[in-house]
This record gives C-alpha cells, structure tokens and sequence, in this order.
C-alpha cells in the first residue's frame, strides 16, 4: 500500500486562505520565538564566554565606587595572579546622548596581553601604545559610525567633564575585532595614563582611581584561592574589595535586568502555547470539514492509521513550512534587529543551535495539534462519516 | 450464474433511534450469485442501505452471517474489512463521494494506491477505467468542474479502476437527470454484462430497478420478495404484450 501523499499537498491548499493565515502565524509566533532567545542568548553570551583565568577585583561596596590606583601593585604581588589591569568606565557622550556606547580607560600597554581575543593588526597595536590620545575601535561599532584609522573622535565627558568645556579628543588608532563574545565589538577601549593624567593635572572632574581591576591568572593556583588572597589583602581597607570570576562579574550587569530574562521567557512560552492553540484549532476545523473525505477513504480501503497520518502530516507540514519560514526570516533579519537593539545588547546573533530549537518546537507543536484531530478521524465509523454534511 | 457472491444468513442488525430500538434488519436471509446485477428496493427504513453496508464490510451485524466471495466478514478485523474492501469491492454512491482537492483521473487513481501498482501502471488503468466510462476528456477536471452524470462516471471509473469482483451501488441514479442516469445505468449494465461484475444496486427508481436482472423487496427490515426481472420479461413476451411499466412494485 502507498500513502496518499498527494492528499496531504492538496488538502494544505484546499482552502488557500486559511492555510496563508496559519502560516503567517506561525511565521510571526517562531520569529518572535527565536528573536526573543536570540536576546536571552545575547544577555548570557558575556557569561558563557567568559574567561576562566581572569578574575575581576571590584569594590565591596558598589561598582560604582573606585578603587586606589595604588591596589594594582598589591594585587600584582598576590600569588597566583600574573598581571592585573585597571579599567575605568568613561561614560562620554558622541555628538548626542542617543549615540551610546562604551568607552573604556585600560592600562593600554597591558590590554591586548590580558585580552588575546581582542584582535588588533600590528600598526594598529604599535600607535595604541605610542599615541597618548590612541584608541582601539570596534569594528561594529566603526562600521555603524564610519570611524577609520586616524578619524579623531570628540567625546563630551559626562563622569570626567573637562573643565575647559571642550570634549576629549581620541584618535583611532585600530580597529579591532573580538574573538569572543565577552568582548563585544561596539567598545573603545582608550589609554588609562591619558585620563589619569588629564585628572591629575586637575583638568577635568571625576573620581579618582580605578572602576575595576581585571586579574589575569599564572594558572597555579585555583581561581577561588587567588580571589580569597585578594579579598583578604584589603580586608581591612582603605578599600574592601570583593573579587569574582570574570563570569560572576557579567552576571551582575544580567542581574541588574531583574526579571526581564524570566519576563522573556515567559512571553516566549505564551507564543508558543498560542499558536499551538491557533494550529490545534486549524487542524481540528480541518478534520471537521473533511470526516466525508474520511469516510470515502475508509470505504475505498484505506485504513484508520492513514486516516490519523493525513491529518499528522498535514499539521506537521503547516508547522513545519510556517515554523521553518519565521526561522529563516529571523536569520535574514539579524543584522537589521541587531543594529536596533545594539544599544542595549550588542551581541544579537540567532544561533544555529536556536534555529534548531525552534524548528524542533515547530515540530512538537505540528505532532501534538495534529495528534488530536487525527485520533478523532481514525475513530470515525465509515458508515457515520459517509453521512457527515459535505 | 454461479457460486453465491453474497450469502446473507440469519442477520439481524438493530440501532437505537430516540430511545427506541428499531430493527434495520430481522433475520435476513439473501443469496446473489457471482455474476448477478440486483437492485434491492423498499421503502426508507426498510434495511436497504443497512443491508449494502453490511456486504460492503462497512458495518457489521448484531447475529447472523454476511459471506461476501467466500469470505465471513464477522470474523475481520477493521483492517482485514479495509483489505477487503480495497481488494473486493468497488463502491459507487448517490452523491458521487469524489474528493474535491484532486481531479477525476487522480480520484480514480486514489484505491490504486492500495494495490502494488508503480505509478505509470497505476496512471495507464486509471486512464482506462476513465476511458470505458467515456471521460478520456475530462481526466484533469475536478469534481466541481464536472456535470452530476460525469461525476458519476468518474465514481463508477473509481470503483472499477482496481476491477473488484462486486459493485456495490447506492442510489446511483439519484442525484441525476434522466438523460445522465440513463447514461449511468447502461455503465452499469455493461459492466454486469461484458465484464461479469456482481452489482448490488439501492434504488428508489422503478427504471434503474428495470436495469438489473433481479429486484430484492424489503420492508420492515425483511425480504418480501425476489423479481426475476428477466424471466417475467421473457414470461411477458410469451403471455402478454410488451410493457414500459416497471415489473416491480417500486415507490420511488
């Protein structure tokens, strides 16, 4: 015996209307549920990819309160730890306020040691270290700005505002790209000395010190024993300070969002659970509309499980085709949803591992709508289905 | 004629109608042998459909026995009736039952599906089937693009495509013209005759009755009795003048 698959095609365009509906739903319902993952994703990418030999030494206190510049010395000495650098969140404001990006002071002779997945070409690291005013670009963030090698970039300080009024000046000294996305590609990263010797010549406000220390590892000693080492040489001061892993310190920028990664969760769990209703709906109309056609199937010989397999199928297929087309509108819109939410999630990527979760909901959702209504057709009794209204 | 086709002993098939029992069939018996063309008539209610569905394995009886080809349909599984169906029988309704997504000639191909035909055989006997009832011309039309009688064609070339041995026809002149159900009863007749197929045929039609060779009377679920249409043709040609009037007693 053959399977009428013929019958499956011809039944998904018998009513071209209402099969265009539910593939337009399920396309809106999967490129929502994919984009909406992509976001999760794009919050714990810092996390995932966060690296095990660095640790992060940050006030105990808040983040937002500095730390000596004197601490670097000390935490350098500390065994276990192979270097530490300084990094100051700037805050400068380019053009307007509405262009937001980061912008970093690091100990600029350090960075690209302690970084290895910032990737920079050899000129572009040689002037970062000659040039005071130098800085290294993203290359996102220099392909949405137009910023080139040598471009001088003004930014209005908001934490460190120059007293003179006028704004910093950064020269472009590379463009860089990250191998990692705990690294993200819309930052500059600018020299430490500069800002700190513009703070000490008293020519613009600001505090003193540095946000955070990043703490390469030697790989001796575990991470935990060197975190407990630096906690315990500031105990008891000037400055507490409490020491993560470089993972636990992205984390807290996520759980800074509170419940907006729960939130999503949620929003996605109820997209899927309405379009699996919508399809079920669709699917159960379908078997209605058709108990005649069942019953002459039956009549001519065909068997109840192929009944129940018409209408599986068909459901699969609807999921399949409008679950699979919202994926590859997802994939085909990265670059644009990206760009638009850069400024709050600069790493926007809808993963191979995200298509494949939703292609697998797609099919969950087409095997459960389609389970109920063709169980009900293969029940049917030739004889009752016969006498259904065409 | 010869061995039986149908052998109905002793059935019984009852149903619940608004809280009363009634009694489609009592204890009926029926013989049609292989090669027979008979149309059973009776007044609605009388058992007439009941009785098609039981040999069309389509429902089964409360007591008795249905042999369809020397098979005892009691003892089927609802996949073994399927089979048999697939196999046995080609059926052919009053309101056509074609499947409206697909044209006449893939209609006609769907019960070849369930044969071990490949596809280009399963194509040259749909086409022929479609051929012998005289819609070589309209195998790429779908059911709504064809008249009622051409429809019923392609339902007849349906239910010959995989040549079964019995022809089980309900009502098939009923949603017809007179000039379409005439086209439709010569089919019929031809097949019995060139192709000996057994054909069972519910009618209200004193005409499509006058088609068969024997009318089966029911009333109440019973055989009344059996006109040998042929023999009381050859007995009016012998005793009487020719007549138009229908030899049964049909209502219509």
């Amino acid at each position: 015996m053959r399977f009428p698959w013929l019958l499956v095609f011809k039944n998904l365009g018998g009513r071209p209307l209402r099969t265009f509906l539910t593939l337009a739903s399920l396309t809106v319902a999967f490129f929502l549920l994919c984009t909406l993952r992509s976001v999760l994703d794009g919050l714990e990418a810092g996390i995932k990819a966060s690296a095990s030999d660095r640790l992060v030494t940050q006030s105990a206190v808040s983040l937002f309160v500095s730390l000596p510049d004197s601490y670097q010395s000390k935490i350098r000495s500390v065994p276990g730890v192979d270097d530490a650098i300084r990094w100051q969140w700037f805050g400068g404001i380019y053009q307007d306020p509405s262009n937001f990006f980061a912008q970093f002071a690091v100990d600029h002779d350090r960075l690209l040691d302690v970084y290895p997945e910032i990737q920079v070409d050899e000129a572009g690291a040689e002037e970062f270290l000659r040039k005071r005013t130098a800085c290294l670009v993203g290359a996102r963030l220099a392909e949405q700005y137009g910023f080139r090698v040598g471009d001088r970039i003004p930014l209005q300080g908001t934490i460190f505002p120059r007293f003179d009024g006028q704004a910093w000046q950064l020269d472009v000294a590379g463009i860089y790209r990250s191998t990692s996305a705990n690294v993200d590609e819309r930052t500059v990263f600018f020299r430490y000395d500069y800002l700190d010797e513009t703070r000490r010549a008293n020519l613009c406000g600001g505090p003193q010190g540095a946000g955070v220390y990043v703490l390469a590892l030697d790989g001796r000693s575990a991470p935990e024993a060197v975190s407990a080492r630096v906690d315990a040489l500031f105990r008891n001061g000037p400055q507490a300070v409490q020491t993560t892993s470089e993972a636990e310190f992205q984390r807290q920028f996520v759980s800074m969002l509170g419940g907006v990664p729960i939130f999503l969760s949620s929003i996605g769990g109820g997209v899927l659970f309405a379009i699996l209703l919508a399809v079920l709906n669709t699917m159960l109309m379908a078997g209605r509309e058709r108990t005649h056609d069942f019953g002459i199937l039956k009549a001519l010989g065909f068997k109840s499980g192929v009944v129940f397999a018409l209408l599986l199928l068909e459901s699969i297929g609807l999921c399949l085709l409008g679950g699979g087309t919202g994926v590859l509108v997802s994939v085909a819109s990265e670059k644009a949803v990206g760009g638009a939410i850069s400024l709050v999630l600069p790493t926007y990527e809808v993963s191979q591992e995200t298509q494949l979760l939703a292609a697998s909901a797609a099919l969950a959702v087409g095997v459960i709508a389609g389970v109920l209504p063709g169980w009900r057709a293969m029940r049917l009794e030739v004889v009752d289905a016969l006498r259904a209204e065409v | 004629m010869g061995a039986p086709a149908i052998a109905i002993s002793k059935v019984t098939r009852q149903y619940a109608r608004g809280g009363e029992v009634v009694k489609a069939l009592d204890e009926f018996d029926l013989e049609i042998p292989e090669g027979g063309y008979y149309a059973i008539m009776g007044p609605s209610g009388s058992g007439k459909s009941t009785l098609l569905n039981l040999v069309g394995g389509l429902d089964r009886p409360d007591t008795g026995q249905v042999q369809v080809a020397g098979e005892d349909l009691n003892t089927f599984s609802s996949g073994e009736l399927a089979e048999f169906r697939a196999n046995t029988i080609g059926f052919v309704f009053q309101g056509f039952n074609l499947l409206p997504v697909l044209t006449a000639l893939q209609n006609v191909e769907l019960p070849l599906l369930l044969t071990p035909l490949g596809a280009a055989a399963r194509r040259k006997q749909a086409l022929h089937a479609l051929e012998l009832v005289g819609l070589s011309d309209r195998v790429h039309h779908r059911p709504r693009q064809l008249s009622g009688g051409q429809e019923q064609r392609v339902a007849i070339a349906r239910a010959l495509a995989t040549d079964p041995q019995l022809i089980l026809a309900d009502e098939p002149t009923g949603d017809l013209d007179r000039e379409s159900a005439g086209s439709v009863l010569e089919l019929l007749e031809r097949l019995n005759k060139e192709f000996k197929k057994t054909i069972v045929m519910v009618t209200h039609d004193p005409r499509a009755a006058d088609s068969a060779g024997h009318v089966v009377h029911l009333d109440k679920g019973k055989l009344e009795r059996i006109v040998d249409n042929r023999g009381e043709q050859a007995k009016q040609a012998t005793d009487s003048p020719p007549t138009d009037a229908p030899p049964t007693d049909g209502e219509g």
